[in-house]
């Protein structure tokens, strides 16, 4: 391996070592000193057009834009003179003479980068007696899209991201001077699996969600990152939620959820399909502990759970084997992989243990896998081969059914399910969303999903990632851990929580 | 005994203060009747509810949401006083408005007057200067609690 030449260079008289080749902006963020930029992001090369990063260079005669100037040995920066701060100050005026300041209608409010370098390099009073320009202020760029063509500043990170990064290249910059603006080539719209990163990559409030648009504003977010469960690849992402005040009427918790940072997974970018994850957290949920027999009374998880116990008590030990099933998916964590090992298949010694996961999609060549579940390296390092049932044999067995999760139906149709599922006796369903299964189940337990749970995922590549709770749980659900642990517990089985990775 | 002539001297003591003030009153009263300035005006009564005092300009009471000139609600629902409510008794939903210029107007903006302890910071921080707390209306006792409850936009 080639080693990194480091250059030795002075920033604000601290001594700065950075990789050669690196532009000045990035040797000041290593050092902890921030350059206020626009157009600059560190996926794409420098472009230089924002002018809001210029810095004073020893032995240059002017200021010059730290993005795209590299570093050399001996360098002598400073960020923070009074030239430069003037010049701050003047890009700032240039921008906002343009800009509407419609910020109590904009969605980017709160996390608005004009926002934030006005409050920390602005502050100067307007000067413009003329009335600003009007544009177009709402028009539909593609899937939830939507261009205002006021708040844009022109920097063209959506331009570059979409030629660059999805390789599609929708978006250009017509026209020019005054008149410059971004637009798609002859209206067609942006179709692509990546096109959400525009929302986050878009300093500004121009490029915004029609999914997030108007619900609530940025500042009453918690923002907590997890890792993206709805395939193998397990991107960064962050969920960002309203827990306590205000509270709304609409049912809506989760917000939004954006992409995360991970360099070795997906760098600065999700897909649309993971974006849209949203709803798994807050729609169609499963609410409560529902029991066919009373459908209407309220059942704790733990005495619902007795009942479960009681029923696969009453299988005598030897014949467990045969009698008692469990159908996991890949979806359940690594630590809950590790539990249900020692429980069903140590401590209860079954031999029915199975796998229903959702069926593989299509992969498209970026992020997206086709195993459009999390975990389903975990499961093989868990020591499980995951195989699907064979409904008649089950049927004609067993007496005691336990069901993880409702993907059985992906691979039978409803009506092979319910007859199957009428000749065994006693059929628990452990399930985060509603479904066609709930009513055949005898008891329906409500659980937490991915965002609302801690433990670990292994990805695609083997990448072992363990993430916290991203969400607060919806009221009265209860995780894979907790059933699995309780249950052990009541059978009397040690199985060792305390070391389950 | 002596309790006894305790009670008589503040039962005294007190038909005294009562007298002055009577008889102050009614001498700054007498001195207006005869147009004589005096340092101070006669105490008045004021025979609440039947009279009404009138309210200072500054007197904050019941919110309510201006509209603008074509009628539609002035509010941009962009939640400042929402955020900057002490007392968390405002609930305000966004909703999509035709005009682009509008683009964004409460669906729904309620105070719940069970929490507001009236302080005005959200009159202070609406930026397009949409809700104001002068109707003067102070009688706003309910019997119900969601009586309380009072949705700003359907008024």
């Amino acid at each position: 391996m080639s080693e990194v030449k480091m250059v030795g260079l002075t920033i604000d008289g601290r001594t700065v070592r950075a990789a050669e080749g690196t532009n000045v902006l990035q040797a000041a963020e290593q050092a902890g000193i921030s350059i206020p930029h626009f157009c600059y992001h560190p996926a794409f090369e420098a472009e230089g057009n924002c002018r809001l990063c210029l810095v004073e260079i020893e032995g240059l005669p002017k200021l010059d834009s730290a993005c795209s100037t590299v570093v050399r040995e001996g360098m002598i920066v400073r960020t923070s003179t009074a030239p430069v701060l003037e010049a701050r100050k003047d890009v700032l005026e240039f921008l906002l003479a343009e800009h509407p300041l419609d910020c109590p209608i904009c969605d980017k409010a709160g996390e608005c980068k004009l926002q934030d370098y006005y409050d920390r390099h602005g502050l100067f009073p307007g000067w413009f007696l003329e009335a600003k320009e009007k544009r177009q202020k709402k028009i539909s760029i593609g899937k939830g899209l939507l261009l205002d063509r006021e708040r844009c500043i022109l920097c063209t990170r959506c331009v570059r991201y979409l030629r660059k990064v999805t390789g599609t290249g929708e978006l250009g910059v017509f026209e020019r001077g005054v008149r410059a603006e971004v637009g798609t080539y002859d209206d067609a719209p942006i179709d692509n699996n990546y096109s959400g990163n525009l929302v986050d990559i878009c300093p500004v409030g121009a490029i915004t969600d029609t999914d997030f648009r108007f619900k609530t504003r940025a500042w009453f977010l918690e923002k907590r990152p997890t890792v993206c469960p709805r395939c193998s690849r397990g991107c960064a992402v962050i969920v960002e939620s309203v827990s306590g005040y205000p509270l709304e009427e609409g049912e809506r918790r989760v917000f939004r959820i954006r992409a995360g940072e991970n360099p070795a997974v997906n760098g600065y970018w999700i897909c649309d399909f993971g974006r849209a994850g949203r709803r798994d957290i807050d729609e169609g949920r499963q609410e409560r502990v529902i029991k066919s027999a009373s459908p209407e009374s309220e059942l704790s998880w733990q005495k619902a759970l007795a009942d479960v116990m009681a029923r696969i008590r009453s299988v005598p030990g030897p014949e467990r084997a045969a009698k008692v099933a469990v159908i996991l998916n890949s979806r359940m964590t690594r630590e809950e992989l590790t539990l249900a090992k020692r429980l069903f298949a140590e401590g209860l010694s079954l031999d029915k243990i199975f796998f229903a996961d959702p069926k593989p999609g299509a992969a498209d060549g970026f992020l997206l896998t086709e195993e459009r579940v999390p975990n389903a390296r975990g499961v093989l390092q868990a020591g499980f081969s995951p195989r699907l049932p064979d409904l008649d044999a089950l049927a004609a067995s067993v007496e005691v059914l336990l069901v993880f999760g409702s993907h059985l139906l992906d691979h039978f149709s409803e009506e092979a399910v319910s007859r199957a599922l009428a000749k065994i006796p006693s059929k628990f369903l452990f399930s985060a969303h509603t479904g066609p299964l709930d009513r055949l189940a005898e008891i329906v337990f409500p659980l937490a999903v991915s965002a609302e749970k801690s433990g670990t995922y292994i990805n695609i590549d083997g990448l072992r990632q363990s993430f916290g709770r991203a969400a607060e749980p919806a009221p009265g659900v209860v995780s894979e851990h907790e059933i699995l642990g309780c249950l052990a517990a009541g059978l009397g089985l040690n199985v060792g929580e305390h070391d389950v990775r | 005994m002596l309790k006894g002539w305790l009670v008589l001297r503040e039962l005294l003591r007190g038909a005294a203060i009562t007298g002055r003030h009577f008889f102050a009153n009614m001498t700054f009263h007498t001195l207006k009747l005869f147009g004589i300035r005096a340092k101070r005006r006669g105490a008045v009564t004021i025979q609440y509810p039947e009279e009404r005092k009138a309210l200072s300009p500054r007197h904050r009471s019941l919110h309510r949401l201006r509209a603008r000139e074509d009628g539609k609600p002035s509010c941009v629902a962009c939640m400042l006083c929402v955020t900057v409510c002490p007392s968390e008794c405002l609930s305000v939903e966004a909703a999509e408005d035709d005009d682009p210029e509008i683009q964004k107007t409460p669906a729904r903006f309620v105070v719940d007057l069970n929490r507001c302890c009236f302080c005005g910071f959200c009159v202070e921080a609406c930026p397009v200067d949409a809700i104001r707390m002068d109707t003067g209306e102070i009688r706003l006792a309910a019997s119900t609690r969601a009586g309380l409850e009072i949705s700003l936009d359907k008024r």
